[in-house]
């Protein structure tokens, strides 16, 4: 099977890279990266971040007002979509509706230079992948949204992109089969060592499918990384809050010794890594499983009042006054749930909160 | 061929296919036929026809009436042809060089933008009487020679250089270098201008020429002001209103008209429980195919002096009967009968498009029916009104046969434009500044109702499945509205009736026996030992017109169509103008066609009066609109990802909208198909210009007959008409019927 | 069909051409028609059966001929222009757009059509005349209990308002004839008087010259001021319409054939104009209800014709009349003094 599909993977690059629409609309300012050969990148931002441009630019959709795109070690700045060597799995997957299964994955083969046979051979083994070769004479519309989804993989796959790119491949799925589904492309991804470049606004999915994750903002990068860095050391706020929630609270940082830095926040006083900050105004940023709950407080907790609590299922959800503003907090116990209108005590768990720049 | 060589690496194949300079074959394609059109083939129109071929054997390549333009300028001769050869040396000489090398686009734009711009000059420039300009006269003195309208060589190197231009400006990476999209704007732009904007241009300046051929403001203002186009003698008590006045409150009126009829068919068609809507439905649309004036005629045979509905009134009664059909009611019944239809097609549209989720969820606020209506479904069909309104308003600006059978003494503009170039004045000043006029008219109605819609887009249609139900009408509005409908269509039934019964009677009103010699008369066949004779008067225009009428249709709905995907899909610069551009010919009424088409191609470089191609590209460019719109509904539909889904497969934009695009239009298309050849077989208002002895369409034909009082013939030639496009149109629905249903059960699911 | 022939005379040329070396053109010409459609093509058919000569006609008003040929006149595509009324065919004799041509034929011509030749330098010549006159519907006359006109100021009397109809002078010749005929019938002063008064009877002005009748055969008017042949061919086709030459005399129209001058053919342009003025080829008009007066006197004439020795003609200064200053002055006094004013 894999002896019929190959890769090619190419690296990709964006050199200062913008897209400006009319006079005053900027789509993606002036971005630079760089996406290493079979890994697969997600693209993940808020809608309205540019991810989608950046997604449309590489598959040559859009064409960049300034800077470099390089797929590989070639200049595809100005190349229409048509002639690059990149394919792409859509949203809505596009599939022709006029066509069968097997002409829709024929279709990208029969204008790469592929013979009726070698076309027809690799198409069915495209199709053997996502495992849909007996599908192969249905039209689009007597298929599932599922399978529909795999048709538009193997499409794309089909004709060993440079680079596979897939616009939010997964949000026309109902929960369950998006979980299946994501699976699957993270296989077949690895399997054949592909390119792939991924947007989604779904940070869970993000980070499950992803060797590395680049969260835009505003037309911008906000940070790149490993799922495990974003998530644990995020360098803004931004990030912080999408990328798993978090409580962003301002504070103090009294001292710095080595790695650790002293805060406190009114009476509360806390330790963590410093992160290269230094004394000053800061803000930190506490995931609410890392926000501790105690009914019974000792004097160096904060004080604090539930106003609400949610039930829903696997934990409990709380939203907490204190004086420095609400806080939003889960908790594992659900078996003895805390009440509306009793005082706590609350702290922050030794590991966990990250200390970030003044926002 | 590559593959053989490198079959043990597949993926070189692929990259090698893929990363090919795909430009390359129809660059050169495009130069040799710049070639072909200079070298070989001849430069000037050959008068007896180019496919008689009998230029081949008549001096060919020598006789400058044949020769191609090289042998010409080797002979001496017509040396203004001469620099023609330079930008098409320049481009060949760039098929050596990379795509991707500056120089290439540079050159391609430089040169063919020269060889255009060259040829326009000379065409232009030089006419059937040497130098056209004064100016030029007296700067390099007496030519002492002419030229003639241009031919297949000249029209093969003026194709060759405009694609040549696109590919140049392809090149510079506009539209993301895209060759097919650069080149399909290129080339609607170019014909937009060569059969709109040209002939509309041409026109206006005629209407400043004098008698001794100069050009004058003031024998324009003269013409516009005239009291006869503004007089105000019918308001102010006196005679009679001058003739632009008659025009715009007839068009008005007939505006007015059949919106409202349209309103009324389409609610009963689709709100109410009327049972016989389907029998109404078809009847409402019957007079779309039949030629105009022949209800007319219908109407003259009931209500004239001796008409059977006044002969028995005034004997009912005892009162002399009069002639008060002739004159504005006349025309103002005509009318309206023949273009309710239209309105109710646009009508129906949008009273079906109101979503029924509004409409119930007004109810479940607790709007009776009636507040409903008012409140929520009227309001959005406004945008429809609107249209329905403009349309009937523009036909009836335009509308020439029934003005001319039932006119009286209520002149209007098109007819009044009709005799300025064809009656004893022969003033085509006149007709341009009456034309003029009549644009002005229609452009400004157009202009008013875009300005009124603004952005104020009502369409509901989501896309998304609307499981409502349109309410029925409130009872206080389908009382009045299904009498009116039963009404109106019963009087159509009538007109119909009178039609037949007009085409089997020996002679109407005076020898009521009934005789099938008129059809013999029209469409008498005699078979012949050597095969069947085609003896009948008619068949000559029948033929030209199924044929010309066949040709003009998959052009129109092609080109509108193409315009559709450039409007819908690509962005450009300029693409408001352009879009303007496309729209215009909607608005430019059938009559002023005519004028402007004999005005400016009755004379070199483009000498197309007396041929077919004049009917067919007037067809063409008066319907495109048409195809326009109807691409753009269906194109809007189609998700912008399957386009895109095509082109990231590698398929480049001239695959993707043969093999993606075009099979998901199929109803669009026939829809197109249909609109276009019914109306090349209807049309008079610029027919009557254009046709010559040889290419004498039916509608000319059948007014001819008219004029000389042949009733019968006429009528008898319409019924068959009438038929026929009952047939084709029948036969195409069936297509558009088929596809519907494919298409409906494949995306259905998919959204 | 018309592809059919086209194909097969393509590869008759392509075998002709292969057995020698020069093809000879076959005979041919362009003529300008000017008369009613199927007159034209009457002709136009039966030439080419006597002569052999092919013939590629364009059909045309007059007034249209007249502007192309001249628009054409550096490259005369036309070899032959037949039919139409006189003035435009003096008008391009004046103008030199005709070439003089005497053919052996002339002298089986009546005298009027002789007279239009020498008048004009024999760049013209009549070929058929028509006298202007009216027609009315006898029904209507009868049904409305009108007495029967038979003279120009007739239609002057009170009883017959809303009954007459004449095209409107602006757009018809056959109606700036009429006004012409009655200037110099009646002189100018009188006969715009007499214009005044009928305009008061008029229900309609039409477009076209011959409409007036048409309408009264179709039962939709009852007088109808038209040249009498037109007003002849609708009686004859069966419609209640009665002939009238007016009591006080009337004017008339002279048809008229010229050879373009420098056609491209003028071998075939003669052998036309020669053909044109014979017996057989003026009799032809019978066959198409064209019951004009032939110019060649050994035609055989309709006894529905009208006899133009029986009606009284005016002398007509076709010359005078013709003019455009003349015309143009005549159709600016109607407009101002006549058409304005109320019915």
């Amino acid at each position: 099977m894999s002896d019929t599909i190959n890769s090619k993977a190419a690296s990709v690059r964006f050199e200062q890279v913008s897209k400006r629409y009319g006079a005053d609309v900027l789509a993606v300012d002036n971005i630079s990266l760089d996406i290493e050969p079979s890994t697969l990148v997600t693209l993940l931002g808020p809608s309205g971040c540019g991810k989608t441009t950046t997604l449309r630019m590489i598959a040559g959709l859009e064409i960049a007002t300034g800077g470099r795109i390089l797929i590989g070690d070639k200049d595809v700045t100005k190349l229409p979509a048509t002639d690059r060597d990149v394919s792409m799995v859509f949203q809505s997957y596009a599939l022709f509706p006029h066509m069968s299964v097997l002409e829709n994955v024929s279709y990208g083969l029969s204008y790469s230079g592929f013979n009726k046979t070698e076309t027809r051979d690799r198409a069915m083994a495209g199709l053997d992948i996502v495992g849909l070769g007996a599908y192969a004479s249905r039209l689009p519309s007597e298929l599932s949204g599922g399978q529909q989804q795999r048709v538009a993989v193997a499409r794309a796959l089909v004709l060993e992109p440079q680079v596979l790119l897939f616009d939010e491949p997964l949000s026309n799925l109902d929960a369950k089969l998006r979980r299946q589904v994501r699976e699957e492309i993270r296989e077949i991804q690895q399997g054949l060592g592909l390119t792939v470049v991924y947007v989604t606004h779904d940070q869970e999915e993000a980070l499950a499918v992803s060797d590395r994750i680049i969260v835009m903002r505003n037309a911008a990068i906000a940070q790149e990384g490993a799922p495990r860095e974003l998530f644990e050391a995020p360098t803004n706020a931004f990030v912080a809050d999408f990328i798993g929630e978090a409580n962003l609270i301002p504070c103090q940082i009294d001292s710095v010794t080595g790695d650790t830095a002293n805060i406190h926040i009114g009476d509360y006083a806390h330790t963590l890594p410093a992160r290269g900050l230094t004394p000053g105004a800061a803000t930190v940023a506490v995931r609410p499983s890392r926000v501790q709950l105690v009914a019974n407080p000792t004097p160096d907790m904060i004080t604090a009042t539930i106003s609400k609590a949610t039930y829903v299922g696997v934990h409990m959800e709380y939203t907490v006054d204190t004086p420095f503003g609400p806080l939003f907090a889960v908790s594992g116990e659900v078996d003895d749930p805390f009440t509306v209108g009793q005082d706590m005590g609350l702290s922050f768990s030794g590991s966990g909160p990250v200390l970030l720049p003044e926002s | 061929m590559m593959r053989s060589l490198c079959c043990h690496n597949k993926t070189l194949v692929m990259q090698t296919a893929r990363s090919g300079d795909v430009g390359r074959p129809v660059l050169i394609f495009w130069i040799i036929i710049g070639w072909l059109g200079f070298l070989a083939l001849p430069w000037y129109a050959i008068e007896d026809g180019f496919f008689a071929f009998e230029w081949l054997f008549d001096g060919y390549p020598f006789d400058t009436d044949y020769a191609p333009a090289a042998f010409i300028v080797a002979q001496g001769e017509k040396l203004w042809l001469a620099p023609l050869v330079l930008p098409l040396l320049a481009v060949t000489a760039v098929i050596g060089r990379p795509k991707s090398d500056p120089l290439y686009a540079t050159i391609l734009i430089a040169a063919s933008g020269f060889g255009l711009a060259w040829l326009v000059l000379q065409g232009f420039g030089i006419g059937l009487r040497g130098w056209q300009f004064g100016m030029l006269e007296s700067l390099f003195g007496d030519l002492g020679d002419r030229q003639f309208g241009m031919g297949y060589g000249a029209l093969f190197v003026a194709v060759s250089l405009l694609f040549l231009f696109t590919q140049g400006i392809a090149a510079r990476g506009a539209i993301n270098g895209d060759v097919f999209v650069v080149s399909a704007i290129g080339s609607v732009i170019a014909l937009i201008t060569v059969f709109v904007f040209f002939p509309i241009a041409n026109m206006l300046a005629s209407a400043f020429i004098t008698e001794d051929q100069s050009y004058s403001i003031a024998v324009f203002f003269s013409k516009f002001f005239d009291d006869r186009l503004w007089g105000l003698g019918c308001v102010a008590g006196g005679h009679r209103c001058g003739v632009a006045w008659n025009s715009l409150f007839l068009a008005v009126s007939v505006g007015l008209l059949t919106t409202l009829l349209g309103l009324v068919f389409a609610l009963v068609a689709t709100r109410s429980g009327f049972k016989y809507k389907r029998a109404m439905r078809a009847l409402t649309v019957l007079p779309i195919i039949t030629p105009p004036f022949v209800i007319g005629l219908a109407i003259i045979l009931l209500f004239g002096l001796s008409g059977t509905v006044t002969t028995f009134v005034a004997d009912l009664f005892g009162v002399q009967p009069t002639r008060w059909i002739y004159g504005l009611p006349g025309i103002m019944i005509a009318q309206v009968l023949a273009f309710t239809p239209v309105a109710f097609l646009v009508m129906i549209g949008v009273v079906e498009g109101v979503s029924p989720s509004m409409e119930e969820a007004a109810q479940t606020l607790r709007a009776s029916k009636w507040e409903v209506f008012r409140t929520v479904s009227f309001p959005l069909m406004r945008p429809g009104l609107a249209n329905a309104f403009l349309i009937g308003f523009i036909e009836s600006m335009a509308d020439f046969g029934n003005p001319l059978v039932l006119g009286g003494n209520y002149d209007v503009l098109s007819t009044e434009i009709f005799f300025a170039i064809v009656g004893a004045q022969y003033d085509q000043g006149q007709a341009a500044v009456l034309a003029i006029v009549l644009l002005s008219f229609t452009l400004g109605a157009f202009y008013a109702q875009r300005f009124w819609l603004g952005n104020k887009s009502y369409t509901t249609v989501s896309g998304k499945g609307d499981a409502g139900v349109h309410p029925t009408m409130p009872k206080m509005l389908s009382v009045p509205v299904i009498f009116i409908a039963v009404g109106w269509a019963g009087f159509t039934a009538v007109i119909y009736c009178m039609i037949v019964a007009g085409s089997v009677v020996e002679l109407w009103g005076l020898n009521n026996s009934l005789t099938f010699k008129h059809y013999a008369t029209a469409f008498s066949v005699a078979l012949e030992d050597n095969g069947v004779r085609w003896t009948g008067a008619a068949w000559n225009s029948f033929w030209t017109t199924i044929q010309i009428a066949a040709i003009a249709a998959p052009l129109t709905a092609a080109l509108g169509l193409l315009t559709a995907y450039l409007l819908t899909r690509q962005n450009f610069a300029g693409k408001s103008s352009f879009e303007f551009g496309t729209m215009l010919s909607f608005a430019i009424p059938g009559t002023v066609i005519g004028v402007s088409y004999i005005l400016a191609f009755n004379v070199p470089p483009l000498e197309l009066t007396g041929t077919g191609i004049i009917l067919v590209i007037s067809f063409v460019f008066r319907n495109m609109s048409v195809g326009v719109r109807a691409g753009i509904a269906s194109m809007s539909q189609l998700d912008k990802s399957l386009d895109e889904s095509s082109l990231t497969l590698g398929a480049n934009s001239w695959h993707t909208f043969r093999r993606i695009i075009l099979p998901l239009l199929k109803p669009a298309i026939l829809a197109a198909l249909v609109y276009s050849f019914v109306t090349a077989m209807t049309a008079v208002s610029a027919v009557i210009f254009l046709v010559s002895a040889e290419y004498d369409m039916a509608t000319s034909y059948i007014i001819g007959r008219v004029e000389n009082n042949d009733y019968g013939l006429a009528i008898a030639y319409s019924t068959t008409l009438i038929f026929v496009m009952l047939l084709v149109v029948g036969a195409l629905q069936l297509a558009v019927g088929r596809t519907a249903i494919g298409r409906r059960k494949s995306t259905g699911q998919q959204s | 069909m018309m592809k059919r022939t086209f194909l097969a005379t393509s590869i008759a040329a392509v075998v002709l051409s292969g057995t020698s070396t020069v093809a000879v053109a076959k005979d041919k010409m362009t003529l300008y028609c000017s008369a009613e459609e199927n007159w034209c093509q009457l002709m136009l058919n039966s030439f080419e059966e006597a002569t052999g000569i092919d013939v590629s006609m364009t059909r045309k008003s007059s007034g249209e001929t007249f502007a192309q040929i001249k628009a054409e006149a550096t490259n005369p595509k036309g070899d032959v222009w037949w039919g139409g009324t006189g003035d435009p065919h003096l008008q391009a004799a004046e103008e030199g757009l005709t070439a003089a041509y005497v053919s052996e034929n002339r002298s089986e011509l009546a005298d009027w059509a002789i007279s239009q030749a020498t008048s004009a330098g024999d760049k013209t010549i009549g070929i058929y005349s028509g006298a202007l006159g009216y027609g009315y519907n006898t029904e209507l006359l009868a049904a409305n209990g009108l007495s029967e006109p038979s003279c120009w100021k007739d239609l002057l009397k009170p009883e017959y308002k809303g009954h007459v109809q004449m095209a409107n002078p602006n757009s018809s010749g056959t109606a700036y004839t009429t006004l012409a005929t009655i200037v110099q019938l009646f002189g100018e002063d009188e006969g715009f008087e007499f214009m005044k008064g009928l305009h008061a009877n008029i229900n309609q002005y039409t477009k076209s010259g011959s409409a007036p009748i048409k309408s009264a055969a179709r039962g939709e008017n009852t007088i109808g001021i038209v040249f009498m042949h037109d007003a002849v061919k609708q009686a004859v086709a069966g419609f209640p319409i009665k002939v009238v030459a007016p009591c006080e005399g009337t004017g008339y129209e002279i048809g008229s054939m010229s050879i373009i001058k420098d056609g491209r053919n003028p071998e075939s342009a003669q052998a036309f104009y020669d053909w044109a003025l014979t017996a057989e080829a003026q009799t032809l008009a019978l066959q198409v209800n064209a019951f004009q007066v032939p110019a060649n006197t050994g035609a055989e004439t309709s006894p529905s014709a009208p006899d133009l020795a029986s009606i009284k003609l005016i002398d007509y200064d076709f010359s005078k009349y013709g003019s455009s200053a003349e015309r143009k002055r005549l159709l600016k006094k109607w407009d101002d003094e006549v058409s304005v004013l109320p019915q």
